[in-house]
């Protein structure tokens, strides 16, 4: 594996067990990095061996500390942090309690700021964080308010890692649309017709498919890798042409 | 007179169109000497006090010669509004290159040219506005209409530039972003619907507002930032389009 595009770095990646952080895990190891990553659970059971797991909530500063010394003890040093963790709670602003604020902010928005509180002291120069965002951080899905908001929050404090902490690091952010994960049946699951929904959803995707994990994680190798020392502080919409189109298609109708 | 724009001189292009007019009337009320200019439809201006000006604004002779007359009748101009455009429905497999220099004459070389020959005239002015016409078309794109979206798209650059390059000068330039308004425009788009009225209901069915715009409503926009409440913003493009754009495509659920 050693000829891979990220032979000899070291990377962590939270929220790996499933979805889109498990194919960020799987495409950096096939690229040859050494790869640790952690979830709120015990280690999942498909896990290729050679990934290093780490039970860790990533709301509660504690635990992010010691997975930090961790990564570090463990990997050597680390090159490229993927802040993937997240959660969605399908509410409007008027129905969401405050403990839907706690568990979905802590993870969304605090999580990522604890991880890289303790990481971008710890991470070798030349080093890039990339924060898993979403469209829905600039344009809204209906009935996701607080995820949402969680994603422009991602969104921003991009930027103002980019900002403050180049040269040594770079920072960025993807920003996924819908890709077939447990969130996006989640999210038919609330419509009346889930598969005619399905379909529709599926006509205004100019590249005709929904995403697949495996979609971000080349994006996100691509970030990770040394093409992209010249890309810090953006942005990178990954959903198949669905936002490049109007709200409005009167063909569909 | 009274009125936000009391003894302001105002010029508005694509005077007879459905935007236009209502813009003028607007001004008109708003205590402001009105001239409408368009290159036909001149028959309907003329109420209220507003005064028709024949303008083939691809012409430079006929630009320059409007802005001689208007030179020696009001000295100085406050107030431009490039409302003047046209659609054409069509991908770019389907545009001939007349349609594409056409729709760029009128759109984009049209603004070009009256702004151009319009500067020695809003230099006279105390308090010069410039509002281009956008579209929400020019971030994000409607099915069918390339050449269209690629002329809202420079607009909003060259609002940019012109703010960039004349704010010194005492300028201000803003364009506004329309989403759906109801204009002739908006039935052409609508086209061969056999249910035209069930469309327009699905229409409306998608903006956050529940209603597609009318000329007012941005008329209501185009007052403000000829006044002087708007003094300081410029270079700035404003979305008026009912919250069509702050959503992910509207699937039907």
């Amino acid at each position: 594996m050693s000829v891979g595009r990220l032979a000899g770095k070291t990377a962590l990646v939270t929220g790996g067990r499933q979805g889109i952080g498990r194919g960020i895990v799987d495409a950096f190891a096939l690229e040859g990095a050494r790869v640790m990553t952690c979830g709120r659970g015990e280690r999942p059971s498909g896990l290729p061996k050679e990934v290093l797991w780490s039970t860790t909530d990533m709301s509660r500063g504690d635990a992010v500390e010691a997975l930090a010394n961790q990564v570090i003890e463990d990997l050597g040093g680390l090159h490229v942090l993927v802040n993937n963790a997240g959660v969605q709670i399908e509410k409007t602003v008027a129905d969401t309690t405050d403990a839907d604020w706690d568990q979905l902010m802590g993870v969304n928005a605090k999580g990522v700021f604890l991880a890289c509180r303790a990481l971008i002291p710890r991470m070798d120069d030349g080093g890039s964080i990339i924060n898993i965002g979403s469209i829905s951080g600039n344009v809204a899905d209906p009935g996701l308010a607080l995820y949402n908001a969680s994603k422009a929050f991602v969104h921003g404090l991009t930027r103002s890692i980019a900002v403050d902490h180049g040269p040594g690091l770079r920072c960025n952010a993807i920003c996924p649309g819908w890709i077939n994960t447990g969130m996006a049946d989640a999210a038919f699951a609330v419509a009346q017709d889930p598969e005619a929904a399905r379909s529709d959803a599926l006509a205004r995707h100019p590249v005709g498919r929904f995403g697949r994990p495996d979609d971000i994680a080349r994006m996100a190798v691509w970030l990770a890798s040394d093409e992209s020392t010249f890309v810090s502080g953006q942005c990178f919409a990954v959903d198949g042409g669905l936002t490049a189109a109007s709200p409005l298609n009167p063909a569909l109708f | 007179m009274s009125g936000t724009l009391a003894n302001r001189t105002a010029l508005v292009t694509g005077g007879a169109g459905g935007i236009g007019s209502a813009i003028c009337r607007r001004f008109a009320r708003e205590g402001a000497t009105v001239m409408a200019a368009d290159i036909a439809g001149l028959d309907k201006v003329g109420d209220a006090g507003i005064r028709p000006l024949q303008l083939d604004i691809t012409s430079e002779e006929s630009v320059t010669a409007a802005f001689a007359a208007l030179s020696e009748e009001w000295g100085r101009l406050d107030i431009l509004v490039n409302a003047a455009g046209i659609e054409i429905e069509k991908t770019i497999e389907e545009t001939t290159l007349a349609e594409w220099n056409r729709i760029f004459a009128i759109n984009v070389t049209g603004m070009f040219l009256v702004s151009k020959h319009a500067l020695p005239l809003l230099r006279q002015s105390k308090a010069a506005s410039v509002i281009n016409f956008g579209s929400y078309d020019g971030f994000i794109a409607d099915p069918g209409l390339a050449a269209y979206c690629a002329t809202k798209g420079a607009v909003h650059a060259l609002t940019r530039a012109m703010a960039c390059d004349h704010g010194p000068e005492g300028i201000r330039v803003n364009a506004i972003c329309p989403g759906y308004v109801d204009t002739p425009m908006l039935q052409s788009f609508f086209g061969e619907s056999g249910d035209i009225e069930s469309l327009r209901q699905a229409v409306r069915d998608v903006h956050p507002m529940r209603t597609y715009g009318q000329p007012e409503d941005i008329a209501n926009l185009v007052n403000w930032l000829a006044s002087d409440e708007a003094r300081y913003a410029s270079g700035q493009l404003w979305v008026l389009d009912g919250g069509l754009s702050a959503q992910v495509q509207q699937m039907r659920l």
